[in-house]
């Protein structure tokens, strides 16, 4: 494993460029009171809107706030955002597509036909109305992406099942006479769940994409939180004054393609039979 | 890659239809107000600096211009050209001035106004302007229903004696009925036009009145322009009134476009495409500046954005001490709410905007203190300060967001120990009704007028409308909330400053309310006109608009 590791290094140097920014963007996101230069909600009128400078590298806003500041500390709520939504949407996808593919029958049309409804509307526009519903806060933001997007993953986690169920070492337990919730545990999900991780990683870039849109419409946290979307959006009404909006819009464009590189490398490692495709 | 290069190219082709598309619409709409071949489309008329044609870009949000139903920001502006009212704004800060009246005389009990109306009017049609007209469009603005019909909600009947007298019998004493009366929705119809279109003042107008339909290509009053187009959402225009009773201006055409984005018309602007720009913003204008032939302008509106500390402890918690109010008020810093707001915008002095008849103006500059402020949250035995949320909704206050303003407060408050948490919650999930019901502890909030006149201010007072949504009870200050009634009784001018004033010094630093900041109105004009003003109540007022010589 180490070794293909090591590989994917050298072979793929889309994976490493993906590697060192989100190393960067962890990093900048851990160590944040260290590298910002300033608070980053303290305001000062007198300094609305400056360019880029020595003192502001990022410029500043319309408040006066320092937009490097802002930018750097940004990253943890993106960060936070991406990463734990695919966490808890990936272990609730999973079990519950484990669970409707391995019961059959019945059960497995209920589940199925639940999480298709979920999956019938559109994505943004149930978050949105989730958010509204509940009053936009960090969490309350990253509940609605949750509820977005684990079903996406119990789909793709039944159809593993599905096959996965049917080989002997399966049946070869069933004989023993082990009990259906061991199967499931100990032999089905962790030889289905590779393809999950596969998604899961590229779904990271996604997730911070899909945060940093419900924040620029206005349903992330309450001003003045630093995050990235919220900040684009502030923007948006200085168009000739690019750093407002530009540099928080590059946070979230380098941050989301890192997480894809690192996606589309980790996919390569652990789905040989797509790679050979290639 | 070919077929990347195609599909690209096809994206371009589609684009590139769509712009044409989109600008030969424009094109097809001003051809008709041309007339004849002698004429120019709008954009040739406006680059012409000798052309009698005035070009408007303002904002959208009507469907209508009939006058019964208007009740929107911008119609104003199109019903002061083609109506007229008894009464009407000549200048943006005075009283209201006789208009079709002549004269006229409150009841010692403030019970009836008599009205005498001018002699010599005639509407476009060529018919005279007789009481008759008068009663009609009031009684049917009212019985329509429509939004605007609460402005007739204290007129009990209205009677006409003879020909240019008018009588109205009030339900209760109202000094703000002048200016009520200023109001478009009250414009004067030519009534045979109208009830020859379908139009009606009964009872059951609101299910039989048929007259909207031809109010919506054409206007039926005695003001010096007369509409002759209105394509909803693009373009009105007017054309002058050839029977106007009065003096006119020189502009023969106005062609009012409805098209907000402030960009587009700052750039349109430039180019000498339109005269006059009323959606200009902070940043826009300040790309015009400088530029010959465009002047700018910048001034207050009547749309205020205030503070508001709940009263009632349940739901203000701290804010409901008035020593933490006094100290909250101590400690906003007033001169960064205006930067924010932009150029023009103020400060008022208490709860009456500068610009309404007997606003004592603004607030002194230097009246912020945060060392009093401190010392005033110690008297209250807050001195280590406290944590608090402030809700705020995700309206704007003429395009500044409301969470722009809770994030000036919560700067602010800082500097004296107070923690403020913003929590935001969209208007139509809650926040309404929270505001409405008097159960929101700390906010930001706006307040646009819905009439002007001062007296839409002393709602503000104790009981009242909104006075209670700040859980301000009239028991907790009778001596401020019997100033409402005194105010509503005031129809002398003198007498109604006097207790305005009165009312505005009691709440200078008294009261859940802190009126932090009066949004700004930028307009640009190309310098080829002479009379462009901001105006309150019309928006722009083009009875004054001349083209220089």
């Amino acid at each position: 494993m180490l070794r293909s590791v090591k590989k994917l290094f050298k072979s793929n140097y889309l994976f490493t460029l993906g590697v060192i920014i989100c190393a960067a963007w962890i990093l900048a996101a851990i160590l944040a009171p260290v590298i910002a230069p300033y608070d980053p909600i303290a305001q000062d009128l007198t300094l609305r809107l400056q360019a880029p400078s020595a003192e502001h590298w990022f410029g500043t806003d319309t408040f006066g706030q320092d937009i490097f500041s802002r930018v750097i500390y940004g990253g943890r709520y993106s960060l936070l955002a991406g990463c734990l939504t695919v966490v808890l949407a990936g272990v609730i996808g999973t079990f519950y597509g484990a669970v409707a593919g391995y019961v059959g029958g019945q059960v497995d049309n209920v589940m199925m036909r639940i999480s298709e409804m979920i999956l019938s509307f559109p994505s943004l526009i149930l978050a949105m109305i989730i958010n509204a519903v509940m009053g936009s806060n960090l969490f309350n933001t990253m509940f609605a992406l949750v509820v977005v997007a684990w079903p996406t993953y119990a789909r793709l986690m039944r159809s593993v099942v599905l096959s996965v169920k049917e080989n002997e070492y399966v049946t070869a337990s069933e004989a023993l006479g082990a009990s259906k919730f061991r199967i499931l545990v100990k032999e089905i999900i962790p030889n289905s769940i590779s393809s999950v991780l596969i998604m899961a990683t590229t779904d990271i870039g996604n997730q911070i994409l899909m945060f940093s849109t419900l924040s620029f419409l206005g349903l992330g946290s309450a001003p003045p939180t630093p995050e990235w979307g919220m900040m684009v959006s502030d923007g948006v009404d200085y168009f000739n004054k690019f750093w407002v909006a530009g540099f928080p819009g590059l946070a979230i464009f380098t941050m989301a393609v890192g997480a894809n590189f690192i996606g589309d490398g980790l996919r390569d490692l652990l789905d040989p039979k797509l790679r050979k495709q290639f | 890659m070919k077929k990347k290069l195609l599909a690209a190219m096809l994206c371009l082709a589609m684009a590139l239809a769509t712009v044409a598309c989109g600008s030969s619409d424009t094109a097809d709409t001003s051809e008709p107000a041309a007339e004849g071949t002698t004429e120019d489309t709008a954009s040739g008329d406006a680059a012409n600096s000798g052309s009698s044609t005035v070009v408007v870009a303002m904002g959208s949000g009507f469907s209508t211009l009939d006058p019964g139903y208007v009740y929107e920001k911008y119609p104003p502006l199109i019903m002061n050209a083609c109506y007229e009212n008894l009464f009407k704004f000549y200048s943006n800060d005075g009283a209201p001035e006789p208009c079709l009246a002549d004269t006229y005389e409150f009841s010692e009990d403030n019970l009836t106004l008599t009205v005498n109306l001018k002699q010599n009017v005639t509407f476009a049609s060529g018919n005279p302007m007789t009481s008759a007209d008068v009663a009609f469009s009031i009684n049917r603005c009212k019985n329509l229903q429509g939004n605007p019909a609460f402005i007739c909600d204290t007129i009990e009947s209205i009677e006409t004696p003879d020909d240019y007298t008018v009588v109205f019998h009030l339900t209760q004493p109202d000094s703000a009925f002048l200016s009520k009366l200023t109001y478009s929705s009250l414009a004067v119809l030519d009534s045979e036009v109208v009830k020859a279109n379908g139009g009606t003042d009964a009872e059951d107008a609101s299910s039989v009145d048929t007259a909207q339909d031809y109010l919506n290509t054409t206007s039926a009053g005695s003001g010096m322009y007369v509409m002759t187009s209105y394509i909803p959402d693009q373009e009105v225009v007017l054309e002058k009134n050839p029977n106007y009773w009065g003096e006119a201006t020189n502009v023969d055409k106005y062609i009012i476009r409805i098209q907000p984005d402030s960009n587009t018309q700052m750039m349109t602007l430039s180019t000498g495409d339109i005269d006059v720009a009323m959606n200009m913003t902070d940043d826009t204008m300040a790309e015009l500046e400088g530029q010959e032939n465009v002047q700018i302008v910048n001034g207050a509106t009547k749309t205020v954005g205030f503070v508001m500390m709940n009263m009632n402890e349940e739901y203000g918690g701290p804010v409901s001490d008035p020593l933490v109010q006094q100290a909250i008020r101590k400690a906003l810093n007033y001169t960064n709410f205006q930067t924010i707001c932009g150029d023009g915008s103020i400060t008022p002095y208490s709860l009456i905007q500068s610009g309404f008849m007997g606003s004592k103006g603004e607030r002194d500059a230097n009246y912020t203190n945060v060392e009093e402020a401190k010392a005033l949250l110690a008297e209250a035995g807050y001195a280590d300060g406290f944590d608090i949320d402030m809700t705020v909704c995700d309206l704007d206050m003429e395009g500044i967001l409301l969470t722009d303003l809770a994030q000036l407060v919560k700067s602010d408050l800082a500097q004296i120990g107070i923690n403020v948490n913003i929590v935001s919650q969209p208007w139509a999930a809650g926040y309404g009704d929270a505001y409405r019901d008097g159960t929101l502890g700390f906010t930001v909030m706006y307040w646009a007028t819905d009439y002007n006149d001062p007296n839409v201010q002393i709602e503000f007072l104790p009981g009242k409308t909104v006075g209670v949504r700040a859980g301000w009870s009239e028991d907790m200050n009778p001596e401020l909330a019997a100033l409402y009634d005194e105010a509503m009784n005031a129809t002398d001018n003198d007498a109604r400053v006097a207790v305005l004033e009165e009312i505005q010094d009691a709440m200078y630093e008294d009261g859940p309310f802190i009126f932090v900041v009066q949004a700004p109105a930028h307009i640009a004009y190309n310098t080829r006109l002479e009379g462009v003003a901001i105006s309150d109540p019309y928006s722009l007022d083009l009875t004054l608009i001349n083209i220089a010589e």
